[in-house]
């Protein structure tokens, strides 16, 4: 059964939709890049899956309920590490970790736990007491990182996760995707890094002016753009000429 | 823009507009009401003290003291901007067409207040002084000679010195101008005039230093930015100033407040909007400052029904006021995508605000102490904040 079911959705900021019948299902212990030029739709369709945003048309199903349906299963099945670190200038890295901890109904123990082995492997545990206004750009990302992995839910949706990370931090966080992964969670990941999205990603999703473009394993897509040898940037590359020869078309 | 006038002109009229922007909430808001308060009351004390004041009073000194040192605060108001220092630098020996008109701003939106409290003391003067009204009015002309002096004097010695050790410069001009007041007061006019020649050479003096110096950019734009913050901090008290929004403070003191929000799923909200509401400078000094004027109130004023009325106006905006900012979701956070019921965030906010209107009930009534029936004013806070609770949306 998939973890992530997106059909047919279509929804945007104003009546002119962004994202436009859009489909794809994520299946349990899957890692899927979601990848497209600015403006494609990724932030979009984060936003609704996520449900910040609601969709005009179509259904978004997590662990098979809705939002609607059920607002606490959806939520609980699902943790969010945004592109732009979003924290809580009033809490300590040490609160940060603890209001999660409490959204989640997760008890103080496992807590405990879960947190030593995220401050250790992310290098933050003498930062326990610290506000964000004193993290750099990488450290904040790090904190919405452990958050998101404190929660261990079915599935983790990522957004542009490398950017300002040290490369310790970057091996880090794939560390824990793999390791989570394994354990059977779901990863939708939306990247501009596309050698890593490559080398990791079970499966890509290329979106395109709100479409899905194309959708399926390196050897799929390389199939569908007729490029048997290319790797993912240059298939990210023929898919913006494409869109060149669209418009002057 | 054609030339530098027209630079001033621009520059100007945002700085008024951003003041005026601001005044309006400074008049509308409640500490508007308690300085109406506050000067009605010291003008009735001062007109009452006149009354019975000795005639050995030593005024002149007390007056040539207090007006020497407001003319010695001069700080120019040039409204430059730290990109100046590379735009207008090819237009260098033509700065002082600018300064001109900023010296003439800084002149007229400063000399209002040495004028007023002279004006202001006049009474004092004819009560206790010999001085006919010429002569009194003669030392005022003098006051604002003085301060156009000093206006000039401050700039030309920031400008040279490039604003190092601007307190001696300060306290050399008040010296010579409460000299320059008090022999004035003692209608001894020609030490009067010797005085402001002092003045005037001291002024040249650097003026002249600072001829052919290259424009302190720097030092004024600085001078500048302290300006601006140190209103918008003064605006703050009143309405929120979006330059300003929320520094944070931990406020470890207080730490030991949040055990009583135990650990688990239904009190996260709380656990977090109560820490916002400590921690928060403008939350938290919004609750300090009205919870103050309520117990000043409570004190000092004999009158219950005048406690009672401020202290249920302060509790109905102490209570909507910290309701609205920590409602307030303008941005998203992410407690928008925790899977907590619907209205956790305003049952959180609800309680929060309860607790800090009960403990500002409890201050309000220890100060009231004093007064028959105190308890009431303990109640009316509790219960008109309720109310507006209740009722706001």
């Amino acid at each position: 059964m998939s973890v992530l079911e997106v059909q047919h959705v279509t929804g945007g900021y104003t009546r002119k939709p962004v994202i436009k019948d859009l489909s794809f299902t994520i299946g349990k212990g899957e890692l899927v890049g979601l990848i497209g030029l600015n403006g494609a739709g990724k932030s979009t369709t984060i936003k609704h899956i996520i449900g910040t945003m609601l969709p005009k048309e179509g259904d978004i199903r997590l662990n098979g309920v809705t939002l609607k349906e059920d607002t606490d299963k959806y939520r609980t099945a699902f943790s969010y590490i945004p592109e732009t670190p979003v924290l809580y200038d009033e809490l300590t890295l040490r609160e940060h970790l603890e209001l999660t901890a409490m959204a989640y109904g997760i008890d103080k123990a496992t807590l405990d736990a879960r947190s030593e082995v995220l401050l250790k492997e992310f290098r933050m545990e003498k930062r326990l007491n610290w506000f964000p206004s004193h993290f750099s750009k990488g450290m904040r990302q790090k904190v919405m990182i452990m958050c998101a992995f404190l929660v261990n839910p079915s599935l983790y949706i990522i957004d542009e996760p490398f950017v300002g990370l040290d490369p310790l931090g970057i091996q880090s966080l794939l560390d824990q995707m793999d390791e989570k992964k394994k354990e059977g969670a779901s990863i939708l990941m939306s990247t501009h890094i596309l050698s890593t999205a490559e080398k990791h990603c079970d499966r890509i999703i290329l979106l395109h002016e709100g479409r899905v473009r194309a959708q399926g394993t390196m050897a799929d897509l390389r199939q569908s753009f007729a490029m048997p040898y290319a790797t993912l940037d240059d298939l990210y590359i023929a898919m913006t000429k494409e869109r060149d020869h669209e418009e002057l078309a | 823009m054609k030339n530098l006038r027209d630079v001033w002109s621009s520059r100007f009229m945002h700085y008024i507009g951003e003041v005026q922007k601001y005044m309006q909430f400074i008049f509308t808001g409640h500490i508007a009401i308690v300085l109406v308060f506050l000067i009605g009351a010291g003008g009735y004390q001062y007109s009452e003290w006149l009354k019975v004041v000795q005639t050995d009073f030593p005024a002149e000194v007390l007056i040539a003291v207090i007006i020497g040192i407001l003319l010695a605060f001069s700080r120019p108001t040039t409204l430059l901007r730290e990109p100046d220092q590379v735009y207008l630098l090819p237009l260098e020996s033509k700065m002082f067409l600018y300064f001109s008109k900023a010296l003439a701003w800084t002149f007229w939106s400063q000399v209002w207040i040495v004028a007023i409290v002279y004006i202001v003391s006049i009474p004092l003067l004819k009560a206790v002084t010999e001085l006919t009204t010429v002569e009194i009015w003669t030392i005022f002309l003098l006051t604002i000679v003085l301060k156009y002096l000093s206006v000039r004097g401050e700039f030309s010695y920031r400008y040279s010195e490039r604003g190092q050790m601007v307190w001696v410069d300060r306290f050399i001009r008040a010296v010579i101008f409460a000299a320059a007041i008090y022999m004035g007061l003692h209608a001894q006019l020609l030490l009067a005039v010797i005085a402001i020649v002092i003045s005037v050479v001291y002024m040249i003096v650097f003026s002249k230093k600072s001829v052919g110096e290259p424009v302190p950019y720097e030092h004024f734009v600085k001078l500048e930015q302290n300006r601006m913050m140190s209103f918008y901090r003064f605006a703050n008290y009143f309405t929120d100033v979006p330059h300003l929004h929320g520094s944070i403070r931990r406020r470890s003191w207080m730490d030991w407040l949040y055990k009583f929000v135990p650990y688990g799923k239904e009190n996260a909200q709380k656990y977090l909007v109560f820490r916002t509401f400590i921690r928060t400078d403008d939350h938290f000094y919004l609750w300090v400052r009205l919870t103050a004027i309520s117990a000043i109130i409570a004190a000092f004023v004999d009158i219950p029904v005048v406690t009672w009325i401020v202290a249920g106006a302060l509790s109905f905006a102490t209570t909507i006021q910290l309701k609205q900012a920590l409602l307030s979701s303008g941005e998203f956070r992410m407690d928008m995508l925790y899977p907590l019921p619907d209205h956790a965030r305003q049952l959180a906010v609800k309680q929060i605000v309860r607790l800090a209107m009960i403990s500002q009930a409890i201050v309000v009534g220890l100060c009231a102490m004093t007064q028959p029936m105190f308890y009431i004013a303990f109640i009316i806070v509790l219960v008109i904040s309720e109310l507006t609770s209740k009722v706001s949306k």
